[in-house]
């Protein structure tokens, strides 16, 4: 068996197969810009981790997001440094549509993820599955499935320039979906939707992490990202300052100097200095509330 | 949001006949009187066509074609009959213009082979959605790229028509004169022209890039969500309609 360089020697193999993404030494420039967007980024996700990623504008989320897909450097060009592994698969040497078998991508704009050439919502997600040659039979199958899934089923007559941008992006996730890939990458995904959208997104997305689909978020939202990450990731300057918990992340002194305010309840705990037994701050509501009574008792 | 297509909907027995024969039948109609030695196979075609629009019932919808098109035909009609070279015979006068003969015959020749292809045409259009013809050409080898193109563009006009809407009417929101005068609206231009491009370069970009990931530009063969749209009797029919072409060449030929 071929063990790329790209893993640590101390990783066991165990770690080597779980790891669906291998990011290592990641530096990116866009064309005729002089900053880098993406400054020595390493980190590993397991399969079914849902990661959220946060931090400032121009923090390089959108272009990290963009360089798991492949459209970084395949499709800006751009000077590219080091490696991305998606389930071993190294994403400089693969074309985007090999890794789109793999890794699913859904924008910020719901308006621009609309093929525009099918005239129905059940054509339009039938549009990935199609460029994969898939079988009549199992394009209906996952078509079914994924309408459902985002709940959307009602619209599927419909023209997809006459849904609402919350419609449209449920759309879009459904069309991702639809391809089963291993790994969905979102890049604000909730942007448009209104809180009720919102919530229902990031349920769908979070069973979806728990049936094994690896999840990558980018969102500003972080009273969500706070309650569905197992990890996040905080950004800065096309760097990664800290990958880790929520609790630990939100728990941080210095979240305002990376233009992050910490979730609600964590800034009500802080205030009045309530932690949990390994001295961090609540970041869900539940928690805080745990916390609470066990300080009362 | 509206696409920029003719179909109109409809259950006569046009709407069951698949897009590749209605392109047979568009080529047969088009080649046909050109390559017959005698004028009356036009009135032949020209009939067939309007038949099979009487009976698909959309005369409705090819009227204003056709009305449209005969304010140009009038045009050819008058500097044919005026104005064409061999003009020899006088056929009437109106005050001091003479028309002849052999203009308007050949203006009459014209006018035939333009309704030729307009009856043949709509045939195609108005009984045809535009996905259906473009699905058809793609499952008979034409590059999905092209087929991809030719579809879009007709929803995405009309969005990027939205789009000029809504940024006129921002524009409009921070005092910009967008009506009135000519100068007024060439002034007014600009302001406008320059969002709605650079909105339209970068939704494509967007565009491009989710189209890549939903594996647009896969080397796998595509496979499609409609089934082949086969009417029982297209074998035949183009079968017929080539040999109609083969039999008027050769009646070309040895006349």
């Amino acid at each position: 068996m071929d063990i790329d360089p790209a893993f640590n020697l101390n990783d066991t193999l165990e770690d080597i197969i779980m790891n669906k993404i291998v990011v290592e030494n990641l530096k990116y420039r866009y064309p005729l810009t002089e900053e880098l967007a993406l400054n020595d980024i390493s980190f590993e996700v397991n399969e079914g981790e849902f990661i959220g990623i946060i931090g400032e504008n121009l923090a390089g989320k959108s272009t990290l997001c963009q360089s798991l897909v492949g459209l970084v450097p395949h499709f800006y060009g751009g000077a590219y440094g080091g490696k991305v592994l998606i389930d071993g698969m190294e994403v400089l040497k693969s074309e985007i549509s090999d890794i789109a078998l793999k890794v699913g991508m859904v924008f910020q704009n719901p308006f621009t993820q609309v093929t525009g050439s099918k005239l129905t919502v059940y054509e339009e997600i039938a549009f990935g599955l199609e460029n994969m040659g898939l079988e009549r039979s199992e394009m209906i199958e996952r078509i079914d499935y994924a309408l459902s899934l985002l709940d959307i089923y009602k619209f599927k007559d419909r023209n997809p320039f006459d849904l609402s941008g919350g419609q449209m992006q449920r759309m879009a996730i459904a069309g991702i979906i639809a391809m089963k890939p291993e790994i969905i990458v979102l890049d604000e995904p909730t942007s448009q939707l209104d809180p009720q959208g919102s919530e229902e997104v990031f349920k769908a997305i979070q069973d979806l992490s728990h049936e094994g689909i690896t999840v990558i978020m980018v969102e500003h939202k972080i009273e969500k990202i706070a309650k569905y990450s197992d990890r996040v990731m905080l950004m800065h300057k096309g760097s990664i300052v800290d990958f880790d918990t929520p609790k630990k992340i939100f728990s941080k002194d210095d979240l305002e100097k990376y233009g992050v305010i910490a979730p609600a309840f964590t800034r009500i705990c802080k205030a009045f200095d309530v932690k949990d037994d390994n001295g961090l701050y609540p970041v869900t509501l539940d928690e805080a509330y745990d916390v609470v009574v066990n300080v009362n008792e | 949001m509206k696409s920029i297509s003719l179909y109109v909907p409809g259950k006569t027995f046009i709407y069951k006949i698949d897009p590749i024969t209605k392109l047979f039948y568009i080529a047969v109609a088009i080649i046909i009187p050109i390559v017959a030695p005698a004028q009356i196979v036009s009135y032949i075609c020209l009939a067939v066509s309007l038949l099979i629009i009487l009976f698909g019932k959309i005369i409705k919808k090819v009227l204003p074609i056709i009305s449209f098109s005969a304010i140009i035909l009038v045009t050819v009609v008058i500097i044919q009959g005026l104005f064409k070279l061999d003009n020899k015979t006088p056929m009437f006068s109106i005050g001091p213009l003479t028309f002849y003969k052999e203009g308007l015959s050949y203006a009459l020749v014209i006018c035939m082979r333009v309704f030729n292809i307009l009856f043949a045409f709509s045939i195609l259009v108005l009984t045809t959605k535009p996905s259906d013809l473009i699905e058809s050409l793609v499952r008979k080898g034409l590059s999905p790229k092209i087929g991809y193109v030719l579809d879009s563009v007709l929803q995405i006009i009309p969005e990027m028509t939205a789009t000029m809407s809504t940024i006129t009417d921002a524009q409009r929101s921070r005092g910009l004169e967008t009506e009135g005068k000519l100068s007024t609206r060439i002034k007014a231009f600009f302001p406008l022209i320059g969002p709605v491009v650079m909105n339209s370069l970068v939704a494509t970009r967007e565009r491009a890039m989710a189209l890549e990931v939903r594996g647009f530009n896969s080397k796998r063969e595509k496979s499609f969500l409609n089934e082949e749209f086969k009417s029982p009797y297209s074998r035949v029919l183009q079968w017929t309609l080539t040999l109609l072409l083969i039999l008027t060449i050769l009646w070309r030929i040895l006349s």
